[in-house]
């Protein structure tokens, strides 16, 4: 017998031969059972292999879930790039650029510019608007959250219903609810005699405390004046301070001019234009102070540790004194009761009659350094610089394979990531200047979180270079041993264009903020794809 | 008993399978009006609505990407895979003829993509695995067959199918996964519609000789022992 072959009936099987061979193969089946039997088991292969693919064993990514909202939004975010770089040219004209020489030359003195606009500034009036402003801005932030949240859930119109009596909700709720007694005003007095059994937060134009806070007071505001009590800390951003009552605590102020004449029961930190510390004050702790005046008639019963562009100590300090500064006079009535030093471009002057515990140990600062590096020193740090970028995105693509694609990939998509860098960067320097305020109302917990961002700030330029490389040598191979190599020639051909462009004088500025920005977004993005590579559970 | 038997296994069981699977392959099933529904859908999302759209990829992309993990080596280019293909789609959807199935035009969309993606590197993996088209292919042991598929869980399948040659494993899930017709087959991988068999019969050896546990070795020279 003349048995048909395997091609035949796999043919037959998936109903591809012509009408005669398939007759004949039928007839040819009704008698042979060994092609019955392979006929059989081509077809159990057929049903195997069916089941095999079809079966959903995968969880399917939620970038893939997720990509209309990926898609749409890309040109906002390009547009928010737009409006950061306009703005961020604008703060550069207008406020840094004519902050940088002065600051170096001087240390910290002469920055007039930057107090007038930071504290100085219209900015100040609108203190209580732009508050409201942010109130109002964070809710409707919120309530888009809790609409695409709620949309993926439920069907529209009970999302909006859902969305919009939440939000009723909380607008008809008594504002009590809060812990502390909340102030808003273009005035804010507390007359004398009275009494706040909480703490305080104030925000207006002007703050003015006669009376009592049994707790601490928090303030906003152009001028905060303290005549009365407070029995907890002071902790203000202001204009201009005055303290002239007691404060039981520490006070914790940043603000353009600070006069102190009352009591403190505990620590002082400054961030200030001019720090004067009257003859009627007394700090009982220590304090610590950033000022470009700075005038210390008054006593500070602990230690002192001051940046201060002209000082001058006429009053006691308790404990030891590190100083550092442009100038520091210690006239005939100053006394310094523990060792104490001072840097700076030349020695302190003290008259005869200041008591010293020991002799000033004073360090010379040199002014001009930057002249004497020569330009092969800076070659020398350029190329250390290069190596050092690579190595550590060697180090990525060796430990963090999924991170580095996932982020490569991100980087791809160039107006999406820049827009994040760009957001990430605005909330980041937000974050600095709280985390500054942090440091001196004492939480280093905030700085921590402010410097977790610089080695994303780092790691940028590598993204960007391996996107770079990847652009001009080819796309490298998805998989395979080889691929490593072709990666790593990638990035440092990138990151190479990268820093040979960033020499260029202006260009290479833009050029290296760009790069921030983009490898910012993209690391960011990288790891919000990864944190979102989940098991999600299979629509039906 | 024979009838029986053989009703079950070479009519009722066949038919079963396919239609079980094949509400998975294609989600608009088989009800009218849910082809309604999709078709409106289809022509809002031709006339540019963002909403109809994101109906048509909510419903399709986990196909989409189920479809692409099988074609493709990992699970990051399936993704990027998918994510390709939906762009494509968009940009296609007015050359969609409502006549065909909308999920037989995606896959030909999907196919084409990934098998463009695949010869592309191909170039260089083909040098690895030599040309095998010209290899006889050994007459299987019925019995042996029959054998070795009832051992094998779905699972073992998956993971020898991600061990064949490109185009082997696209050929095997362009017809069991995507059920797509020979032409079709052909006009995506490029190969004459008579060789279409002959390509989906070498993939089966291939495949059963890797679940035999001989596979890597023989397949780099040459296929078929």
């Amino acid at each position: 017998m003349i048995h048909f072959d395997e091609m035949a009936c796999l043919l037959y099987l998936e109903g591809q031969l012509d009408s005669q061979r398939a007759q004949e193969l039928a007839a040819h089946l009704e008698e042979c059972a060994e092609c019955r039997n392979l006929l059989h088991a081509l077809q159990s292969e057929t049903t195997l292999l069916s089941a095999a693919l079809t079966e959903d064993n995968e969880a399917i990514p939620a970038r893939i879930l997720g990509e209309r909202a990926r898609r749409l939004p890309t040109w906002i975010w390009t547009l928010a790039f737009g409006a950061f770089a306009a703005s961020a040219y604008w703060v550069w004209v207008d406020g840094l650029s004519p902050l940088f020489d002065p600051l170096s030359n001087a240390g910290f003195g002469g920055t007039d510019l930057f107090t007038m606009i930071v504290f100085n500034g219209a900015f100040w009036e609108g203190w209580s608007d732009m508050i409201d402003a942010i109130q109002i801005g964070t809710l409707i932030l919120l309530a888009i959250v809790a609409i695409v949240w709620i949309r993926r859930r439920l069907r529209r119109s009970v999302a909006i219903a859902v969305v919009m009596s939440a939000l009723l909700l909380a607008v008809a709720l008594p504002q009590q609810a809060s812990a502390a007694d909340v102030r808003r005003g273009r005035t804010i007095i507390i007359p004398a005699g009275e009494v706040i059994h909480n703490d305080l937060v104030a925000v207006g134009p002007s703050v003015r405390i006669d009376g009592t806070v049994e707790g601490d007071v928090i303030a906003f505001t152009r001028y905060l004046t303290v005549t009365g009590h407070v029995t907890g800390d002071v902790i203000a951003f202001a204009g201009v301070t005055l303290i002239d009552g007691t404060v039981d605590g520490n006070v914790r102020v940043a603000s353009q001019s600070i006069m102190l004449q009352g009591e403190i029961g505990k620590n002082l930190s400054t961030f200030s234009r001019s720090l004067n510390v009257s003859s009627k004050a007394n700090v009982e702790g220590g304090a610590i102070a950033l000022a470009a005046d700075g005038d210390l008639d008054g006593k500070i019963q602990h230690d002192f540790l001051g940046l201060i562009g002209s000082g001058e100590i006429e009053g006691l300090i308790g404990g030891e004194a590190w100083i550092r500064g442009g100038s520091l006079t210690v006239t005939s009535t100053g006394e310094i009761r523990g060792p104490a030093t001072f840097e700076g471009p030349q020695a302190p002057e003290i008259e005869s009659g200041a008591k010293l515990a020991s002799p000033f140990r004073t360090e010379i600062t040199q002014g001009i350094r930057r002249n004497r590096r020569t330009a092969a020193r800076s070659m020398v740090r350029a190329l250390f610089g290069y190596v050092a970028a690579v190595a550590v995105g060697i180090f990525l693509l060796l430990v963090f394979p999924g991170f580095f694609r996932a982020t490569l990939r991100e980087a791809d998509s160039i107006g999406l990531p820049l827009g994040v860098g760009a957001v990430a960067l605005i909330t980041g320097a937000f974050v600095w200047i709280m985390g500054l305020l942090l440091l001196f109302i004492g939480v280093g917990a905030g700085v921590a979180a402010a410097m977790a961002f610089a080695p994303v700030l780092y790691v940028a330029q590598v993204f960007v270079g391996a996107w770079l490389g990847n652009k001009i040598m080819g796309a490298a191979p998805a998989d395979s041993s080889a691929a490593l190599s072709a990666w790593i020639a990638r990035m440092a051909v990138g990151l190479l264009i990268l820093r040979v462009v960033g020499f260029i004088p202006v260009l290479g500025g833009f050029v290296w903020l760009a790069v921030l920005l983009w490898g910012t977004g993209a690391v960011l993005l990288g790891f919000y794809r990864l944190s979102r590579v989940e098991i999600v559970p299979l629509p039906a | 008993m024979i009838v029986a038997e053989r009703f079950i296994y070479e009519i009722f069981q066949p038919i079963a399978a396919y239609y079980l699977l094949d509400a998975r392959r294609h989600p608009e099933g088989m009800n009218p009006a849910d082809e309604a529904v999709l078709q409106e859908r289809i022509a809002l999302a031709k006339a540019g609505n963002a909403e109809a759209w994101g109906e048509l990829y909510r419903e399709y992309a986990p196909a989409i990407f189920r479809f692409c993990r099988r074609a493709m080596p990992t699970r990051e280019d399936a993704e990027d895979a998918t994510m390709d293909i939906f762009v494509k789609v968009r940009q296609k959807l007015s050359q969609y003829d409502a006549t065909r199935p909308f999920s037989a035009w995606l896959y030909t969309v999907a196919a084409n993509h990934c098998w463009d993606l695949l010869r592309r590197r191909k170039l260089r993996q083909d040098l690895e695995t030599g040309e095998v088209e010209n290899m006889p292919l050994e007459h299987p042991d019925p019995g042996q067959l029959e054998q070795l598929v009832q051992q094998r869980t779905n699972q073992e399948i998956r993971r020898a199918m991600d061990k064949l040659p490109s185009r082997s494993r696209m050929a095997l899930v362009l017809r069991y996964y995507s059920d797509m017709s020979y032409d079709d087959i052909a006009a995506t991988l490029g190969v004459r519609r008579t060789f279409v068999g002959v390509v989906l019969l070498r993939a089966r050896h291939q495949l059963r000789e890797i679940l035999e546990g001989k596979g890597g070795a023989n397949l780099a020279t040459g296929g078929a022992s």
